[in-house]
């Protein structure tokens, strides 16, 4: 296991120098590239790049505290660039790449929102992009001082003796509590959360996380994740970077189309830790066929960790039975707790051991009360996120924020050493979170069983897409827009797919149009609106005008108008999936 | 050329009208309504069911078009 005390450095730059330094030829980061030769980073490689980086930055007038927004699909240099942000003491913030999918007026009107919110300062994106983002930046309301292209720098140039040493002095004013990264509590675009991190709590995270995973030398991590998502970011990039264990990234894009590559890359690099939401699982075991498979092992991997989306028990079976026969190790199906606001990880299962899965009564969960139960009718399994990291403390409250003994099924607070401090430019949300003594209140739902961690759900009705979280408002107010749909009376909420192994967006609709025909064309517009930000929606539902149920607020009850339409058997609700 | 046999799959599996909905050799999957990363796999397991062949992952991700995917479609079933 490493031994963290050993590691030098109290920013993240002082710590990819000291690796540079003292291991220049280990490799860092391995760039994977479907059907090509990977792009191998060494630390000294990567440092010496991101180097000439901090420079062009520093020309350009990128200050210490600016930050800097990088839109650039799976490509090599963005982890120096990445690196040269922080060695000027600026802020990376990776922002999604824009998928087809989205018209390019909701991009950009997604990133105007981002950018009010988290202050962006800056954006360093592809040529390919500046059609699309340059009216924003023009647009006199922004707070982007310019767009730059930072791929078309010339790195060759040699850097003088005395612009390194100026880039030095910049390095050495940098704090360990001063903010290092601004990272996004995955949302759609115009609802995101800024978190800002500082270098303790990312370093400190590191260490933490970094034991209860046991991370070791000989570890190698294999990622598909997006960098703008905090599993990607901190698991996947900034723990390995920041311990010296190589990480293998591939591109989330290419990964989705051919998800064979993820064991590509793990067999052949002998990868030995990754981490899934849950989709994936199932997507991988439905997916992969025997022929695909031939030749491929995945006896190193020692863990892959499950995240981001509610872990469930038949996923991990299905994942364990499909890929046992090509080596997988049942003991290597793991869970975690995580948030970007406490930087990542709050709990962690045990390396070597299987998610401990729990048999509860259904009924009684629901009911705020935790039993177990044998009974097949009545049990729903649970899979554990395993016991808190260190520095990290847990509570489940009531409604009213009180604490709940042993047993106890409420809302999940969080309190960390890796903690955020509050959400930037939104004293609002951060008030509602946070408390005076520092407990960050989730939102998720869940229990305490033996000093194991359970999700079982969520107290918001935030939806939840292969990991992807989709807030039901973005939904409803663009179906609201479309063309006979009754504007106002929409609901959107999750419907677990279990074949998929996660939710799908479902849309409820109230329109005065009364024939099929009408209907099926309604239906087809629904999914292009859905389409126009980047929401793929699965189940759109037509009803009468006055069918949906209003809440005390006066608006249409998301919770009570999904029970009814799920209870089914309603003549007059229309449905096509 | 677009087969109406690809279309119809296409459009079977997204529970689509074909006769509304414009499916060229040109079309990506981001322009279909459902279209999505979720969805694609099932679509790519209905082709391979109704043509009774294979495709391997490597080969669908070069496919950037439908056009492309009715040209692997041809070559495995060597039409």
């Amino acid at each position: 296991m490493i031994d963290f005390s050993t590691l030098q450095g109290n920013t993240l730059w002082e710590r990819w120098q000291y690796f540079a330094q003292t291991t220049p030829d280990k490799e860092a980061i391995i760039h994977w590239r479907a059907a090509e030769e990977p792009i191998r980073w060494t630390y000294a490689s990567l440092v010496k790049t991101a180097n000439k980086f901090s420079v062009y930055l520093k020309n350009i007038g990128v200050k210490k505290g600016d930050v800097c927004a990088i839109i650039i699909r799976h490509n090599p240099f963005f982890y120096p660039l990445y690196l040269g942000i922080t060695g000027i003491g600026a802020l990376p913030s990776v922002l999604a790449y824009p998928n087809p999918r989205l018209h390019p007026e909701k991009f950009r009107e997604g990133l105007e929102g981002m950018a009010q919110r988290s202050g962006l300062d800056w954006i360093l994106t592809e040529t390919a992009l500046e059609e699309i983002i340059l009216p924003f930046v023009k647009n006199e309301k922004t707070t982007v001082n310019e767009l730059f292209f930072p791929l078309e720098w010339d790195l060759e140039r040699e850097i003088s003796a005395d612009t390194m040493e100026k880039i030095n002095e910049i390095r050495a004013a940098i704090k360990p509590e001063e903010p290092m990264l601004l990272q996004h509590s995955s949302g759609t675009t115009g609802l995101q959360k800024p978190v800002v991190l500082s270098h303790h709590a990312i370093l400190r995270h590191v260490e933490n996380f970094g034991k209860a995973i046991m991370l070791s030398e000989k570890d190698k991590v294999v990622s598909w994740l997006p960098l703008y998502h905090d599993m990607g970011l901190i698991a996947a990039y900034h723990v390995p970077l920041a311990s010296g264990v190589p990480t293998i990234q591939i591109d989330p894009f290419e990964w989705v189309l051919a998800p064979i590559l993820l064991f590509l890359a793990a067999s052949e690099e002998k990868a030995t830790l990754a981490w899934l939401p849950n989709f994936a699982y199932n997507l991988m075991a439905d997916k992969l066929s025997d022929e695909e498979m031939e030749g491929i092992s995945l006896e190193s991997l020692r863990m892959i960790t499950n995240c981001s989306e509610p872990v469930r028990a038949e996923s991990h079976q299905k994942f364990f039975d499909r890929f046992k026969k090509f080596g997988f190790k049942e003991n290597a199906l793991a869970a975690m707790y995580a948030m970007a606001e406490t930087t990542l990880t709050v709990s962690q299962t045990t390396p070597g051991i299987r998610a401990t899965e729990l048999s509860v009564n259904r009924d009684l969960l629901s009911n705020g009360k935790l039993e177990l139960t044998d009974d097949d009718s009545k049990k729903r399994v649970c899979v554990s996120s395993g016991k808190l990291i260190d520095e990290c403390e847990l509570k489940i409250v009531d409604d009213t924020r009180n604490k709940l003994g042993n047993n106890g099924v409420g809302e999940i607070a969080v309190k960390s050493i890796s903690m955020f401090s509050g959400y930037r430019n939104y004293p609002e949300k951060t008030a509602e979170v946070l408390d005076d003594e520092g407990w960050y209140y989730t939102g998720d739902v869940g229990f305490m069983h033996n000093d194991e961690v359970y999700v079982i759900g969520r107290k918001k009705d935030i939806i939840i897409v292969a990991g992807n979280n989709i807030y039901p408002e973005d939904v409803e107010d663009i179906v609201s827009k479309v063309e006979n749909v009754i504007p106002g009376r929409v609901i959107a909420f999750g419907e677990y797919d279990p074949e998929l192994g996660t939710e799908q967006v479902s849309v409820v609709a109230e329109t005065k149009l009364e024939n099929k025909k009408d209907f099926d064309k309604l239906r087809v517009d629904i999914l292009r609106a859905g389409m126009n930000i980047n929401v793929n929606i699965h189940s759109v539902y037509l009803v009468p005008p006055r069918w949906l149920i209003k809440s005390s607020s006066g608006k249409p009850s998301r919770k009570a108008n999904k029970t009814r339409i799920l209870n089914g058997n309603d003549e007059q609700v229309w449905s096509k999936k | 050329m677009i087969s109406d046999r690809l279309k119809n799959i296409i459009c079977k599996e997204l529970n689509l009208d074909p006769a509304s909905i414009e499916i060229t050799d040109e079309t990506q999957a981001p322009e279909v309504p459902g279209w999505d990363s979720l969805n694609h796999a099932n679509i790519i397991v209905a082709i391979e069911k109704d043509y009774g062949v294979r495709f391997k992952g490597l080969e669908v991700l070069k496919c950037n078009n439908v056009g492309a995917l009715q040209r692997l479609v041809d070559s495995k079933t060597a039409k």
